[in-house]
């Protein structure tokens, strides 16, 4: 099949505008979004810039917008898209690097400042082995330990887009994930963290995260759990 | 490129579904209101400060493009008012609600029930005008 396709192209510092590069292009309607970007590269213009690692869906690199939603390019099929005419464009609300890269440190750090690692300093159980969860206990926090940081969820978010400083749908689906931990200990301070200004109040319930999720996470849900945390006072199951 | 630019073009550019839709409505219906009630606190400041120009900014809102524009305030108020209370409704009280399809079923619901509320109103409001202002219906 025959496609027309769009890219967003921007080189810093080169004097050059921020522009689209159009290409005319024969691709078979299995291959993905990823297929198409290495043929460009391939046959037309070696110099277009994109991350892409394992190309299997796992490793999250390769989040982008196409034809003006959130995914990752080796999760699209562009049969799947019902359209000839494919744009594609960076991650909104992270500065452009180069083309379709961003920079993701803010998203990281964002990441990092809801301590997303275990914390329990107490004495280990008597046998000096690991600390037990039932199974019930497990499958509470299960969904968000999806999370693969692709950050399609986040640049999705209108109020990330609207204020860097919102700590994102990413960094609530990974507080998720320990406040619910029935092994750790830290979950009042991750609250707090929630409860503040650029935490969990910011959403506004409207779903971008959800539909943009590669893992199908369902992030507003969690970040609903969190909030009701917050009102309560309790980790309900 | 700023946070208002990247937000601006997000907003039209990005191919959010229905809750999109709902949040980007519930802004613009709400500026829209603060817009007229700012207006409508001046305008009857008016009959302190100046009586005069109170009566001839009454005479402005009877014509036409004014009663267009309550029409439009009128849904406004009730699409900003009924998906307020849809909001609170799934943020705080119904967990049941915290999926895709529900979210976007509610926002469907919220859009029929402004709608339901709106038309007669409408209706009505588009009938004086027709009558007032084009002698239509024995005006």
């Amino acid at each position: 099949m025959q496609i027309n396709l769009k890219i967003f192209r921007y080189l810093p510092d080169s004097g050059n505008k921020p522009h689209y590069d159009k290409y005319v292009m024969e691709v078979n309607p299995t291959d993905r979004v990823l297929d198409v970007l290495e043929q460009v590269r391939a046959d037309n213009d070696p110099s277009l810039a994109y991350r892409r690692s394992c190309a299997h869906g796992v490793c999250g690199s390769d989040a982008m917008q196409i034809n003006g939603h959130n995914a990752l390019a080796c999760k699209v099929l562009v049969k799947d898209l019902d359209s000839t005419d494919i744009t594609i464009e960076p991650l909104r609300g992270l500065n452009v690097l180069r083309d379709l890269i961003v920079d993701m440190e803010p998203f990281f750090d964002h990441f990092r400042s809801v301590q997303p690692y275990f914390i329990n300093d107490s004495e280990l159980p008597a046998d000096g082995k690991e600390r037990l969860q039932s199974p019930t206990e497990r499958e509470r926090f299960d969904d968000t330990t999806k999370c693969i940081l692709c950050a399609a969820c986040t640049s999705s978010c209108p109020s990330f887009w609207a204020d860097g400083k919102y700590v994102g749908p990413a960094a609530i689906v990974n507080a998720h994930r320990f406040i619910y931990d029935s092994r750790d200990t830290a979950a009042t301070e991750r609250l707090e963290i929630m409860n503040e200004a650029t935490g969990v109040w910011r959403c506004r319930t409207i779903f971008n995260c959800t539909e943009a999720c590669p893992r199908d996470i369902k992030i507003t849900k969690a970040i609903a759990e969190v909030k009701k945390a917050i009102i309560t006072g309790k980790l309900e199951n | 490129m700023s946070s208002f630019k990247t937000t601006m073009i997000g907003y039209v550019g990005y191919r959010g579904r229905e809750g999109q839709i709902s949040f980007l409505l519930h802004r613009i219906t709400g500026l829209g209101t603060a817009l007229f009630l700012t207006i409508h606190i001046l305008d009857t400041s008016l009959v302190y400060f100046f009586p005069q120009l109170y009566s001839h900014a009454i005479d402005v809102y009877r014509t036409t493009a004014f009663g267009i524009g309550e029409i439009a305030l009128v849904f406004s108020v009730l699409f900003h008012g009924v998906n307020g209370l849809r909001v609170a409704y799934v943020d705080l009280i119904a967990p049941k609600l915290w999926t895709i399809p529900k979210s976007r079923s509610s926002v469907r619901w919220t859009l029929a029930v402004t709608l339901i509320l709106w038309l007669p109103a409408a209706g009505i409001m588009l009938y004086n005008i027709l009558r007032h202002n084009y002698g239509l219906f024995g005006g």
